[in-house]
């Protein structure tokens, strides 16, 4: 195992390397770190907005600029939490918690270059954690069937419902069933009949899914800007943040290392859950952070804590990380931005799953060592740049907002050359904002939209082999065990609503008592 | 989503039926309907189940309130119009008037900054792909109306 891991861990060296993949990871880091920054748009967003940028690059090529975009933009997002309590994303909400207090205590400096050293430090040891357990679960995936694929698609359309909170449950499930929806439109490759197209030769071959991913995203997301005149931006001075600003002293860091070791390990495997990603491992590693600290060290927690700042920075990258397990081994996506991903990866021509670690080895280690990579520059270069990167959040929005807009449009326009698809964006754009105006989220739709072909075929094919029986969703016992994790994933939410409800139940009852 | 539900399960017993999916379990149409009865059964739970917010449902009205539907809506139509214009007036005109539109909405009037974006922007833009990465951006149709080209 071990030979076969250095032997990739060379390969992807070798892929990496090149400079014209240095160089893109490079300018996927610069460029991801420049649009997460930008308030409102988070990594989801990044990378689908370089996708057409990479069309013209080979695959190996394309999935290293698009792992630089994903790294920078998370990076990105903490710097626009940390400055403006502006996260781009829900993955860096943590963040702000206790980094924006820091900044208006007057360190924005400091708490950007803890941000920077906790999320290198997280990536560091998830990428680490990935070369390991990735070839292990790829090897054990390659004796998977299409009922466990069925079934592990299942659970990760379940657990990215599961995961979203509070009262959004079914919402998400809805959303997913609505991904699952769109992506029947077009063609039935098995059959070759035409579904849902209503005459138009444009969606014979379906919806091009990175017209669905900017509509629902990039779009949305910049009119929303509008929407909600968010100006948050406005209250910025960048002259603020200087070189000298971003030191840490050796106590600081001593403070943070154990922080950071901790985050870092939860947040790997949080990430590798499906459907968890990066905002559960960020809001889990900041729990675990306050609930070891000590009853002092508590209060600080939400007013400025470098403690609370590291904590979710490492979890968020590590998670980040973490979530590129269920994507190369499997073939399912961990989060909103890996089902982008797998969708260009499928662009690409090719299938991500156990199979990819022999059939595209260099696209699989040189995305992992250009991870690594990324984490590199990220915090070399970026650091320094800080200073500079903040002047683009005094941008104001009066012509931010038109260049996303025209970006989003281009982005889609500039491969088909089809004006029908800017029509067709509009109007997923009209429908995506009325959806997030009733908080309807738009990653679960995404994931179910990528994933409902494979669904289908994988259903079908499990189907034609158990004589169109369902029994193999309880008779071979890995299907079975993913099924349980699944309904245990579904009831986690009403388990936990009712332990919660009798536990308060009790409470009241003690006091009664009492009284 | 009820109703949009109910409408994909209706038109997919519309979905014709190849030769081959005579008489086969697995057709064309029985994921559409799987679906159809999925989304208006998640539907119908959240219009009918109890909100878990102490604060109860939120109405469409409140969720809303103060929000500027004026520039998001011209913001929309500029947007239809672009696409709608781009192939007669091509890539270089039809981007530089809709960033130029797009800023003019959002209350930025100072015409010289506006320049001063979206020109640039459009040209690097236009360069990159035809110049750089080898992509054939046809110009507009009213060139060849015009006889310019």
């Amino acid at each position: 195992m071990w030979d076969g891991m250095f032997s990739g861990m060379l390969t992807g060296i070798s892929t990496t390397l090149i400079p014209m993949n240095i160089a893109m990871v490079l300018f996927g880091c610069f460029m991801g770190s420049l649009i997460g920054m930008l308030p409102g748009l988070g990594p989801i967003t990044a990378v689908a907005l370089m996708i057409p940028v990479t069309y013209g690059l080979d695959p190996a090529t394309g999935m290293v600029l698009l792992a630089g975009v994903y790294y920078g933009a998370i990076f990105g997002g903490s710097t626009s939490s940390i400055l403006i309590n502006a996260p781009g994303e829900a993955a860096t909400v943590a963040t702000a918690l206790d980094g924006y207090p820091l900044a208006r205590q007057g360190y924005p400096g400091k708490a950007l270059a803890i941000a920077a050293y906790a999320s290198f430090s997280g990536g560091t040891i998830s990428v680490i954690m990935l070369m390991v357990f990735a070839p292990i679960l790829a090897s054990v995936a390659t004796s998977f069937q299409s009922a466990d694929y069925f079934a592990l698609m299942i659970l990760g359309l379940t657990a990215v419902s599961a995961f979203a909170g509070r009262g959004g449950v079914l919402k998400a499930l809805l959303m997913v069933v609505l991904g699952l929806m769109l992506a029947t439109v077009g063609t039935d490759q098995t059959s070759g009949v035409q579904r849902f197209t209503f005459g138009s030769l444009e969606l014979l071959d379906g919806i091009e899914f990175l017209l669905l991913a900017m509509a629902t995203f990039a779009l949305t997301e910049a009119l929303s800007i509008i929407l909600k005149r968010d100006a948050s931006s406005d209250s910025l001075d960048p002259k603020l943040i200087g070189f000298k600003s971003l030191k840490v002293t050796k106590k600081e860091f001593k403070q943070i290392g154990p922080t950071i070791g901790r985050s870092s390990l939860l947040g790997f495997f949080i990430g590798v859950l499906p459907g968890a990603g990066a905002t559960l491992g960020s809001f889990m590693a900041y729990g675990m952070e306050r609930n070891l600290a000590s009853p002092e060290e508590q209060k600080k927690f939400g007013k400025g804590s470098l403690r609370g700042l590291a904590a979710p920075e490492a979890g968020n990258n590590a998670a980040s990380s973490g979530s590129f397990v269920p994507l190369l081994c499997l073939g399912i996506p961990g989060s909103g931005t890996t089902a982008v991903m797998l969708g260009a990866l499928i662009a690409y021509g090719i299938e991500p799953g156990p199979r990819m670690l022999t059939a595209s080895p260099e696209v699989f280690w040189g995305l992992i060592m250009s991870m690594y990579l990324g984490n590199v520059f990220l915090l070399i270069l970026n650091l320094p740049l800080i200073p500079y990167f903040a002047r683009l959040l005094a941008i104001p929005r009066n012509f931010m907002v038109p260049m996303i807009l025209f970006f989003s449009l281009m982005g889609v326009y500039l491969i088909t050359f089809n004006d029908f698809d800017i029509l067709m964006m509009v109007i997923f754009c009209i429908a995506a904002m009325a959806l997030r105006l009733m908080n309807f989220p738009m990653a679960p739709l995404l994931l179910g939209f990528i994933l409902g072909g494979l669904m289908e075929d994988n259903l079908r094919r499990a189907l034609l082999i158990y004589d169109e029986s369902l029994s193999f969703m309880w008779e071979r016992p890995l299907t079975l065990g993913i099924n349980l994790t699944t309904l245990f994933i579904l009831l986690f939410p009403l388990l936990r609503s009712f332990l919660a409800r009798r536990k308060s139940g009790g409470d009241s009852d003690d006091r009664e008592v009492a009284a | 989503m009820l109703l949009f539900s109910m409408a994909y399960g209706l038109l997919a017993f519309r979905i014709p039926l190849s030769f081959m999916d005579q008489g086969e379990f697995f057709t064309s149409r029985t994921m559409p309907y799987a679906l159809a009865v999925l989304g208006t059964i998640l539907s119908l739970l959240i219009l009918v189940m109890p909100t878990v917010d102490p604060e109860g449902k939120r109405t469409l009205t409140e969720e809303t309130h103060g929000m500027d539907w004026k520039k998001a809506i011209l913001l929309v139509v500029g947007m239809i119009i672009y696409g709608l214009v781009m192939k007669w007036l091509g890539f270089i005109i039809s981007s530089i008037v809709f960033l130029l539109c797009g800023f003019y909405i959002l209350g930025e009037r100072r015409i010289k900054r506006m320049l001063l974006a979206a020109i640039p922007l459009v040209l690097l833009l236009w360069v990159i792909m035809s110049a750089l990465l080898d992509v054939y951006i046809a110009p507009g149709e009213i060139f060849y109306m015009l006889g310019v080209l």
